[in-house]
């Protein structure tokens, strides 16, 4: 799998905005002729998800829509890449609060959409990383999911329609709006979590829930050790929990080395029961308990959590694991004067850091000793965020496995002239 | 197609609509032990009954080796029965489908054999029974083996006798059974003659039973003796009769009655097993008993589907069906009444469920219910006690490689489960488990249910004490 | 028949028990459960192990024969009958749980496990799989990953490929690849995603790593009866939009329900009644009474005549029963039986059950309907008798009649028996050129040569390449000979 080699800070040749598939469409075949490379993004709050180093500070201000986008400052060149922005994709085009479901442009913001959706007491439980104040489209491009996952499903098990402009501007309207659907393959999968590289998302169905009537966190402080093995405890308890994380630092709020933050949604008896079941299970009271809001609140926090790093990782193995895919983290971090948080349940930590003053390749050579230990474990490490000259070294993914070339045939499927920039995931 | 499998294809044909039943769904597949172990569609109750269909059809012919290999493979357990949303009535199907096949072609000299020997009553003892038929077909070594010296004259003492001698038996301190001092288990045999005549001294005693048949008028009940168990098992039956008696039940003689003809039937010889039918239903009417008591579920089973059987038979049809809707298994009559609880027998058996109570007659409950009632004993659990032990009628014989299979993966799961004592209730099952214990070098006894139960009545004094 | 060379070597892969070349034995693979199709294979082979698939698969493309993988054959769109003489590769002797690590909720296993049987298997440590399709009892996870199967309590779960997490595959070229694995975290395209749901068309999956999750603590269930089948639709829809999210709701009409009863499965329904609903809630013991409440009361608004509730785990298995063996209890009345599985949005249920039963009414037939109504996919079956020929005629076109409506109300052709052969030719119902050309596409990606279950899923008319020697003036060969279905 070849991988793209990430660029410097990015300057984008201009900023477009089109306002329907078609323009997109318009777009990306224009840039296809020229040979220009086009980079999609949403409101690009975190374009780093897409594997692209981009410096949000480029984004510019909409500049009169209609026909194929308006243009922001000239950025060079036509090497540097053209942002395709799905932001004016923002219209609700079909919410039945009944079904469940709800059809919406790419660009609508995931703030936008829960405001939409808190009158009918439902929500889009999309907790990844920036799933706060980014676009449906990019989280769905980026397909990363957070800790609600273990509860509500991945970002993937809840995408049920797309509506995309391959690299090629070919339209395609795949999947449908029904919560099940197995007519033909499976193409909605592919483009979630595809990051941009087979075609710019235009439209997106997902499936919705009921907001659930009890929202309650429990914070359990501790030592780094005794909160791994707490959260451990709480992932494998009999009762079912919706997220379980272990915060270090301050972050959890609870004046101890680390906190382990344990999620309860459900109805008012069961989270009553669930809460009075874990805290035995724990063998001690928590340090701290939210309640509705203030729980609400305290998680929605967390979604931001890495807004603004210069470095962001991410690493993943099998939850029971946990303990040392933390070590490996606590080493990045310790580097980057950053901090970790894990989402136990899946086995997933997330570390972040500034790198301002710090030894690069140093910082590099970490990162690439640190996916080395995860990958003897069967583990991997990603990055979302780095200086460009780190990224080069260490590279965003460290490559593909054994697919065959599966995956370049793929991207060769949808984006034979390589014009949209990730080349791939 | 010969003619005479023209004919015959038309008697399948009849039964058209019941192959329709069939959706083809699939849900009888895992039940059905030739298809877990062979993996072969064409080894399973859904493909077998594509086959038929397809004779049916006129796309196959019935003498193709496809049809006769696939048909014959099967054990006639009937797991796939109970399993089947469509209620397709496989055991018919299937005898109507051997007979079809059987026509079409000889069947091998060893199942005509085999057949013969048990319609006429040959064999009054097993060992003789062995002996025959190893001389007439030349089986392979295993079931020589299986069915030879070192298993039969064993065999014919296994149960109340192992059972006295077993370690756990030994563990009940003698004074906690005064009304049975150490006495030769095998006496209580010499004193009936072996044919379901209730023994005339094996009345109940007196108190326990007098308030039991005070309260329902009691039951008369014919037992079916059986061509296998009245050579092989006659403690079985005496055992039985024993155990009725003891929870009111008047077991009442029935002369002339013979063997079921459940044999016959599931290799396909249809005519001979109506024969059989006709003279027990005769035998049986003659008697005039209330209920039929069986302690062979193969027998029952078929006996339970006379009405079946000879449907077509103008002058039998009805009365066939009134007799069958009379036959009870020995559990189903002693769980009806209990049963009586009787004194301790302190030891770990486990249940093995015969197909053809389990899954032929829906008989799952009343064993576990007889065996509960017995204080002391512990059910442990088998693992797959639900599937087939590969004796399946004469199949371990006519199959032996993967008779032998099914059997072993039983035996297996029996010496897994830890049990002491295996306990059944079809002299088949006990047959093909008790042979394959053997062969694997095990001691574990294999009684029949009504054993366990005569053993605790025995201990507890409820039958005539003995005098020393 | 297979050339006698081929069958030599597969022979000498598989073992002389595990090749069927004779083609009297091979009848019994011409169809799957949707018995309307019937094509006899050239050979069956029955591998155990990955390397066996492999060098079978390699064998049987050197002599440039199509391959069709085959699980249970539970399957209700003809997705494992092969056409065009293709040789079966059946999994049945793939039976084996490789391992389950209770610690990580997770097992891996072959293929060929029957899907209840994990289920068991996980039950000592406090574990199951969650995707339940009716067909549990003999369905194996190898046909679940194929077809993204559902299941009843898929409303809550989620369907198949949410727990699928990796998989080792065999391509048409003989190569074996590891999707994911170890989690699902693996960066790069969601290979497995794309993967499950391919109806044996990208490759043949030999081992497969699934999440569990923990058994339930306590569950309840109800059993709504109705006189009008749209007002028990009306309760399903009443009971989503309060925000309740009971773990399954089923509805099985009048016509079911009176098949069912006079089964050996009789579960009790009234046979009176035109629809039974039977919701289930699971979870945490606390709560659960009050959730079922509050759905009683749904139903009772919406019109039910009566709400029962099962006493006992006994009475819950017997409900359930129902459900799970109608497809089978409906063979009582009729000899053939088409099963749709159209899905709707849910709103739209109590119209398109009205639209369904006029449709059946218009031409004469008796339309069954058994579904999960929790998620609007619907089971139409309608009952027939093949040797009838204007029946057949008159099925066919209420088939299409209903498929349409369904896919009006903006749903789709299939919610979870996948497309196969049986509906392929109804794709361009919900796809257009380009959705249908990229199709090809990814399934040329995955096997150029059409190796794999050619003939199933897209409709050849559709297929850029046939297109394109079409328009060559190069008539004549087909990719693939579809016979015409015998009921189409
Ligand atoms: C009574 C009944 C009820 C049903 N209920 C449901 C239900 O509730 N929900 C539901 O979703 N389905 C249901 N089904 C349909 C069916 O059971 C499912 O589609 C099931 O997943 C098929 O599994 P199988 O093992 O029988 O596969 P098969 O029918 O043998 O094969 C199905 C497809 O999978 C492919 N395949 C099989 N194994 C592999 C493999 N290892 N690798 C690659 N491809 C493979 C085949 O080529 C074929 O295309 C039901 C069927 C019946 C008969
Ligand atoms: S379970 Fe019954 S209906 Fe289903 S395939 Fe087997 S015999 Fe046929
Ligand atoms: S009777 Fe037993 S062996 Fe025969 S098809 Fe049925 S389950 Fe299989």
């Amino acid at each position: 799998m070849s991988e793209a080699a990430p660029a410097a800070a990015l300057v984008p040749d201009r900023v477009v905005l089109p306002e329907s598939a078609e323009e997109v469409q318009a777009v990306v075949l224009e840039a296809g002729e020229a040979g220009t490379r086009l980079l999609p993004a949403g409101r690009g709050t975190w374009l780093g998800a897409g594997g692209w180093g981009v410096d949000p500070g480029t984004r510019s201000e909409p500049g009169g829509g209609g026909e194929a986008g308006g243009r922001s400052e000239s950025g060079g060149g036509t090497d540097n890449p053209r942002i395709v922005s799905t932001e004016r994709l923002d219209a609700v085009h079909h919410y039945e609060p009944a079904d469940l479901t709800l059809t919406a442009g790419a660009g609508i913001g995931l703030d936008h959409l829960a405001r939409v959706l808190e009158p009918n007491g439902q929500w889009l439980p999309f907790d990844g990383p920036a799933c706060d104040t980014g676009t449906l489209g990019a989280a769905v491009a980026s397909g990363v999911s957070g800790p609600l996952s273990a509860r509500y499903g991945a970002t993937r098990d809840n995408v049920l329609g797309l509506e995309v402009v391959t690299g090629d501007g070919r339209i395609l309207r795949i999947g449908g709006r029904v919560v099940k659907n197995v007519a033909g393959y499976d193409l909605v999968r592919l483009f979630t979590g595809s990051r941009g590289s087979l075609g710019v998302i235009t439209r997106v169905s997902v499936r919705l829930f009921p907001r659930p009537d009890a929202d309650v966190t429990l914070l359990f402080g501790g030592d780094a050790a005794g909160a791994v093995a707490a959260a451990r405890r709480v992932c494998t308890h009999e009762v079912p929990v919706a997220a379980v994380e272990v915060i270090e630092g301050d972050e959890g709020g609870v004046g101890r080395a680390a906190a382990v933050a344990v999620r309860l949604l459900g109805g008012v008896d069961e989270v009553d029961e669930s809460r009075a079941r874990i805290v035995a299970a724990a063998g001690a009271d928590p340090s701290a308990a939210l309640e509705g809001g203030e729980s609400r609140a305290f998680h929605e926090r967390r979604i931001g959590w890495e807004a603004g790093a210069g470095v962001v990782a991410r690493l993943a193995a099998l939850p029971d694991r946990l303990a040392e895919t933390l070590a490996c983290a606590r080493a990045v971090a310790a580097q980057t004067g950053g901090a970790t948080s894990a989402d136990a349940m899946q086995g997933v930590v997330r570390v972040k850091g500034s790198c301002g003053e710090g030894d690069l390749a140093a910082l590099a050579e970490g990162l690439l000793r640190g996916r080395r230990e995860m990958a003897a474990a069967g583990g991997t490490l990603t990055l979302s965020q780095a200086p460009a000259e780190v990224a080069a070294r260490v590279g965003w993914t460290g490559g593909g496995g054994e697919e065959g070339g599966l995956t370049s045939r793929i991207k060769s499927l949808f984006d034979p002239d390589s014009t949209l920039a990730p080349s791939c995931p | 197609m010969s003619a005479a499998t023209d004919t015959l294809t038309l008697a399948l044909k009849e039964q058209e609509e019941g192959l329709l039943n069939c959706v083809h769904c699939g849900f009888c597949l895992p039940a059905c032990p030739t298809y877990r172990r062979l993996g072969d569609e064409a080894d399973s109750p859904r493909g077998r009954l594509h086959l038929m269909r397809a004779v049916v059809e006129d796309r196959l012919s019935a003498d193709s080796d496809a049809f006769q290999r696939h048909i014959s493979r099967c054990l006639g357990c009937r797991a796939c029965e109970p399993v089947c949303p469509s209620g397709v009535a496989y055991g018919q199907l299937l005898e109507l489908a051997r007979q079809v096949g059987g026509e079409a072609r000889r069947p091998p000299l060893l199942n005509r054999l085999l057949l013969r020997v048990f319609g006429t009553g040959w064999i009054a003892r097993p060992a003789m029974f062995a002996a025959r038929m190893l001389r007439a077909t030349g089986i392979p070594a295993l079931s020589a083996r299986l069915l030879s010296g070192d298993s039969t004259p064993k065999g014919a003492r296994l149960g109340v006798a192992m059972l006295a001698a077993s370690g756990s038996a030994g563990a009940l301190p003698e004074a906690a059974d005064p009304a049975h001092p150490a006495s030769d288990p095998a006496a209580g045999s010499d004193r009936s003659s072996g044919n379901g005549t209730p023994p005339a001294d094996s009345t109940p005693p007196a108190a326990p039973t007098a308030a039991l048949a005070a309260s329902p008028p009691p039951t008369t009940v014919g037992l079916l003796t059986g061509c296998v168990q009245a050579g092989l098992f006659s403690r079985v039956n005496e055992a039985t009769a024993r155990v009725l008696e003891a929870n009111g039940y008047e077991v009442v003689p029935v002369p002339g009655q013979g063997c079921c003809g459940a044999l016959h039937a599931h290799a396909g010889d249809l005519e001979a097993a109506r024969a059989m039918a006709r003279r027990n239903v005769e035998a049986f009417e003659t008697a005039g008993v209330d209920l039929l008591a069986m302690n062979a579920s193969g027998c029952g089973a078929a006996m339970a589907e006379y009405g079946t059987l000879l449907a077509h038979d103008d002058r039998m049809a009805e009365r066939a069906a009134a007799l069958a809707a009379r036959v009870r298994d020995v559990s189903e009559l002693l769980a009806a009444r209990g049963p009586l609880p009787g004194a301790e027998v302190p030891m770990q058996v486990t249940w093995d469920a015969p197909c053809h109570l389990l899954h032929a007659q829906g008989v799952a409950s009343p064993p576990t219910t007889v065996l509960n009632a017995v204080p002391g004993l512990e059910v442990l659990p088998l693992a797959g006690a639900q599937e087939c032990c590969g004796g399946a009628g004469i199949y371990g014989l006519t199959h032996p490689r993967l008779g032998g299979w099914i059997g072993a993966d039983k035996v297996r799961s029996v010496l897994d489960s830890g049990a002491a004592a295996l306990v059944t209730g079809n002299p088949g099952c006990m047959m093909q488990i008790g042979a394959g214990l053997r062969l694997r070098g095990s001691s574990v006894p294999v009684l029949h249910l009504v054993e366990i139960l005569d053993e605790s009545y025995r201990r507890a004094g409820r039958y005539r004490p003995e005098v020393p | 028949m297979i050339p006698k060379a081929l069958a030599v070597s597969l022979t000498g892969i598989c073992g002389p028990d595990g090749v069927i070349a004779d083609r009297d034995r091979l009848l019994v693979y011409e169809s799957d459960a949707l018995t309307a199709y019937r094509h006899r294979p050239g050979a069956v082979v029955l591998p155990r192990t990955t390397d066996e698939v492999r060098r079978a698969v390699q064998a049987i493309t050197r002599h440039g024969l199509p391959i069709v993988p085959r699980g249970a054959g539970t399957g209700l769109s003809g997705g494992a009958v092969p056409l065009g003489g293709a040789v079966v590769i059946g999994t049945a002797r793939m039976n084996r749980i490789l391992s389950i690590d209770a610690a990580n909720r997770r097992a891996v296993l072959q293929p060929g496990v029957i899907n209840a049987e994990l289920s068991a298997a996980a039950a000592a440590h406090g574990l199951y799989y969650a995707p339940d399709p009716s067909s549990q009892t003999a369905c194996t996870i190898g046909g679940n990953v194929a077809e993204n199967s559902g299941g009843p309590h898929c409303l809550k779960y989620g369907v198949t490929s949410r727990y699928v997490t990796g998989l080792t595959v065999v391509l048409a070229d003989g190569s074996v690849v590891r999707l994911g694995g170890q989690g699902r975290e693996a960066p790069g395209y969601d290979l497995v995603g794309l993967f499950v749901g391919s109806e044996g068309c990208f490759g043949i999956a030999t081992e497969i790593e699934v999440g569990l999750l923990p058994v339930p603590e306590g569950v309840r269930t109800l059993l709504g009866i109705f006189d009008r089948i749209e007002d028990a639709g009306r309760a399903v829809s009443d009971i989503v939009s309060a925000g309740l999210l009971p773990a399954a709701m089923e509805i099985i009409d009048g016509p079911t329900i009176r098949a069912v009863e006079d089964s050996v499965f009789a579960a009790g329904y009234p046979t009176d009644a035109e629809a039974a609903l039977v919701i289930e809630f699971d979870g945490l013991e606390a709560g659960l009474d009050a959730e079922a409440a509050r759905a009683a009361e749904f139903c009772r608004c919406a019109g039910a005549r009566e709400v029962r509730s099962a006493k006992d785990e006994e009475e819950r298995l017997a409900l359930w029963k129902g459900r799970k063996k109608a497809f089978g209890a409906m063979g009582r009345i009729a000899p053939d039986l088409l099963v749709q599985d159209a899905t709707v949005p849910r709103t739209t249920l109590p119209a398109i059950l009205k639209g369904i039963s006029e449709i059946g009414k218009r031409y004469g037939l008796v339309v069954a309907n058994v579904f999960h109504a929790g998620d609007g996919n619907l089971h139409p079956n309608i009952l027939f008798d093949r040797r009838d020929e204007d029946e057949l005629e008159r099925v066919e076109r209420a088939s299409k009649e209903i498929m349409q409506i369904c896919v009006d109300s903006g749903g789709t052709i299939t919610g979870e028996h996948g497309v196969g052969l049986d509906k392929k030719h109804h794709m361009p119902l919900i796809y257009g050129e380009a959705e249908l050309d990229t199709m090809w596409g990814i399934r040329r990606v995955f096997d150029p040569g059409e190796v794999l279950n050619p003939g199933k899923v897209l409709p050849e008319e559709t297929d850029p390449a046939a297109r394109a020697s079409r328009d060559d003036g190069a008539v004549g060969e087909k990719p693939a000979a579809a016979p015409a279905p015998a009921h189409a």
